[in-house]
């Protein structure tokens, strides 16, 4: 009798916007929800208060800072099955821990019009698991999951058939994949995501734009399958290093554009496999870096009709190879006259037009040897592997088929938009420092040397 | 003659080493190694190479946002790999032999500091005639790296000048087993050349023969191939780098998934083994006295 005198002074307070003067600890915030008129406003106080609580009218909870909703480890912490709710400015924490149960901070059914905003998970399975609902907007949230092993853990972001959504200055990390299926029409951008399983995923979801992210240290960046009409620019996926590492994997996808992105550190910057599978379809790559990639492209044997222009393939171990060997002639790597750039040409530019007066040709002999041993890659970059490939140059009947000719390769690297940033550069004093304690010992051992110790033996 | 080794042996037997005789012939083998043409020839050849190795093929940090290691990183090991052992074995090889040739090793040896004390003393000595050319090497580097936007870090500077010089220990070492087993500086300069031949290439080649004829397991081939001292410096200097050992293949993914972050230590504990075999193997014979 007297908890629920105690809930109703509550409810009437908060229905009233009036702040309490004294936190709420412990407080069930479905007694408040359910007090709530439908589209009322929920301005809760800093304190902690208890789910796991159902929202099943359009309602908007509202957070200050300290504001925090636990879920006391009891299945989801929001349930969300009404359209026309906000969750804004709260920390959602300690939702149950069953996968097949798929527990989350926010789950959400048939709740068109979602906006889940500047909020904090913490020690949630599934961030959000949003079902059957449009035009869902996640933004501004901080996003982490369990401290369980990968596989155990949720996805930060999990869409199902929930088209028109918007994910947006989210920071995802931790989890285990922020993945969309059967949602069409959706924008990810300016997100940060890390130590995940599939940074992105989509299966069988359409007309999507994919831009501004940064994607690092996952297992693989993004993974795009079954999908058609995506976008995806100015993105950042950096140090995807799992057994398969893409940076960004398209398979069976059709109409992609692929631009602007930088693909740095990953297994595999790029990885095609049957996409475009449409036979009227073509794929354009356009001004990407891939810098540092084991592979900075990987083609399965019968991928066609790709063509790529203005990248800047450097540094990597190998920046084109062929999964399993075969040929991939029927992509081009020179759209009107422009091709790329390739950290390891040789040629030169004798008119100065910014375009290398010979081929770039990937051919090298030892490459081909490690396509088909790939054991033979321990040693790549070896004096002796160089001097296979030096034997291959001097020698064409030893030469392999090339895997690429690029007709007008570029001199430089062309300019490519901005993207997020993965690392600080790294301090130019600091390195100047280090230089000149180098310098200084060189200098102190060969002032060591002058002849005063023989004269004091002789 | 046999009055001066019999001296000797007293000396070294009764007293145990003197490190104020070692530190006389180290400051002696500085002062030979800074006259010497060779080495100034393969220092500023290093320097010139590694500077604009580093000018040239670093990548723009406005283009290439992260850094890491690729094939800049990994020609600039092949680039240590071969110059800094040849450097190391040849001054290693030549230094008895030539010691020998003049007579001022009879000289030195006439006088009271036993042969592990100039053993010993040749070696430091040469140890720290390699670390000043080192130092000066990637020094210029790293300041001309400065020059231009190049995403080089000062610990990956530091280490990678660490273990070059560890590697170059190692070749002084062999050197100086073939310097002790020598009596020619020519036959010594040869037998150098033959043995950096072996370590830098033929020892890879013959496990690219190997993987090729018999389907060598990754495990042999990682085994076979961090034995080799050059290579066990690839290993150490590609962890330094910034760079995972699984870029290079299975026998790279079995290293990592065997040994974990201790992959890079391991490269370096066999670095540490070249140092102390070949040196003991050295001194072994040396101090038998029969060069003389």
């Amino acid at each position: 009798m007297i908890r629920l005198w105690f809930a109703g002074l509550i409810v009437g307070l908060v229905a009233l916007v009036v702040p309490t003067a004294e936190a709420a600890e412990g407080v069930p915030l479905q007694d408040i929800v359910d007090a709530t008129p439908s589209g009322g406003v929920v301005t809760l106080d800093a304190a902690v208060y208890t789910g796991p609580v159902t929202i099943d009218k359009p309602v908007t909870l509202r957070g200050v800072e300290g504001t925090v909703i636990d879920g006391e480890g009891i299945g989801n912490v929001i349930e969300v099955n009404a359209s026309g709710v906000t969750i804004e400015g709260v920390v959602i924490r300690n939702s149950g821990d069953r996968l097949d149960k798929e527990h989350a901070g926010v789950s959400a059914d048939d709740a068109d019009g979602l906006r889940v905003v500047d909020n904090v998970f913490e020690d949630v399975l599934f961030g959000m698991f949003i079902r059957s609902s449009r035009d869902v907007a996640v933004v501004g949230n901080v996003i982490g999951s369990k401290d369980l092993f990968v596989a155990r853990r949720g996805d930060g972001i999990r869409l199902w058939q929930s088209s028109g959504a918007l994910i947006e200055g989210n920071e995802i990390g931790d989890g285990r994949d922020t993945v969309f299926w059967f949602t069409d029409d959706i924008t990810v951008r300016d997100n940060s995501i890390s130590n995940g399983r599939y940074g992105l995923h989509f299966m069988y979801s359409d007309n999507a734009v994919v831009e501004g992210n940064l994607i690092t240290d996952n297992s693989v960046g993004a993974f795009l399958m079954y999908s058609t009409n995506l976008t995806v620019r100015r993105n950042t996926v950096v140090d995807s290093r799992g057994p398969s590492g893409y940076g960004l994997g398209l398979k069976d996808m059709d109409g992609v554009e692929v631009s602007g992105n930088r693909f740095e550190g990953n297994r595999i910057g790029l990885y095609l496999d049957n996409s475009p599978s449409r036979v009227d379809m073509n794929h354009t790559v356009l001004n990407n870096v891939f810098a540092f990639n084991d592979t900075g492209v990987m083609f399965r044997p019968s991928v066609k009709r790709n063509s790529f222009s203005e990248n800047a393939f450097i540094d990597n171990t190998e920046h084109v190879s062929i999964d399993g060997g075969g040929q991939i002639d029927e992509n081009v790597w020179t759209i009107a006259g422009i091709g790329n750039h390739w950290s390891d040409y040789a040629g030169y530019d004798a008119d100065d037009d910014g375009v290398g007066d010979l081929p770039y040709r990937l051919d090298d002999l030892f490459s081909d040897l490690t396509d088909r041993h790939p054991e033979l890659r321990f040693l790549l970059g070896t004096p002796a592997a160089r001097a296979i490939d030096m034997a291959g140059e001097a020698f064409p009947n030893l030469r392999p088929e090339p895997k690429l000719i690029d007709t007008a390769p570029l001199v430089s690297t062309p300019d490519f938009p901005e993207a997020p940033s993965a690392r600080g550069e790294p301090s130019r004093l600091t390195v100047l420092a280090a230089s000149a304690i180098l310098l200084l010992v060189a200098g102190a051992i060969v002032a060591a040397a002058r002849p005063r110790g023989i004269g004091r033996v002789a | 003659m046999s009055e001066v080794d019999t001296g000797v042996e007293e000396q070294v037997g009764g007293e145990g080493v003197e490190f104020r005789l070692i530190r006389v012939i180290v400051v002696k083998v500085l002062q030979e190694s800074l006259r010497d043409r060779w080495f100034w020839l393969y220092t500023i050849g290093f320097a010139a190479l590694a500077a604009s190795l580093t000018l040239v093929a670093i990548p723009d940090s406005s283009v290439v946002l992260s850094g890491g290691f690729g094939r800049t990183g990994a020609a600039l090991v092949a680039l240590v790999q071969l110059v800094v052992v040849l450097m190391a074995i040849s001054l290693g090889a030549r230094v008895l032999p030539s010691e020998r040739e003049s007579g001022s090793l009879a000289f030195v040896l006439s006088q009271p500091i036993g042969r592990t004390e100039v053993l010993l003393g040749t070696f430091v000595g040469l140890g720290g005639a390699l670390l000043a050319a080192l130092a000066a090497g990637f020094g210029v580097a790293g300041v001309l790296s400065t020059l231009r936007d190049a995403s080089v870090s000062a610990s990956v500077l530091i280490r990678l000048t660490g273990l070059s010089w560890l590697l170059s220990l190692c070749a002084v070492a062999i050197g100086l087993v073939i310097g002790v087993s020598q009596r020619k500086v020519g036959a010594a300069t040869s037998t150098a050349l033959f043995v950096w031949f072996v370590l830098v290439f033929l020892g890879d080649l013959g496990i690219m023969g190997s993987v090729l004829a018999s389907r060598l397991p990754v495990e042999s081939l990682f085994l076979a191939a961090v034995l080799n001292p050059v290579e066990a410096f690839r290993v150490a200097a590609i962890v330094a780098l910034d760079g995972s050992l699984d870029a290079l293949g299975p026998a790279g993914t079995y290293a990592v998934d065997t040994y974990g972050d201790r992959v890079g230590l391991i490269g370096v504990g066999v670095l540490v083994a070249w140092v102390v075999a070949p040196l003991t193997l050295a001194w072994l014979v040396f101090r038998r006295g029969a060069d003389l």
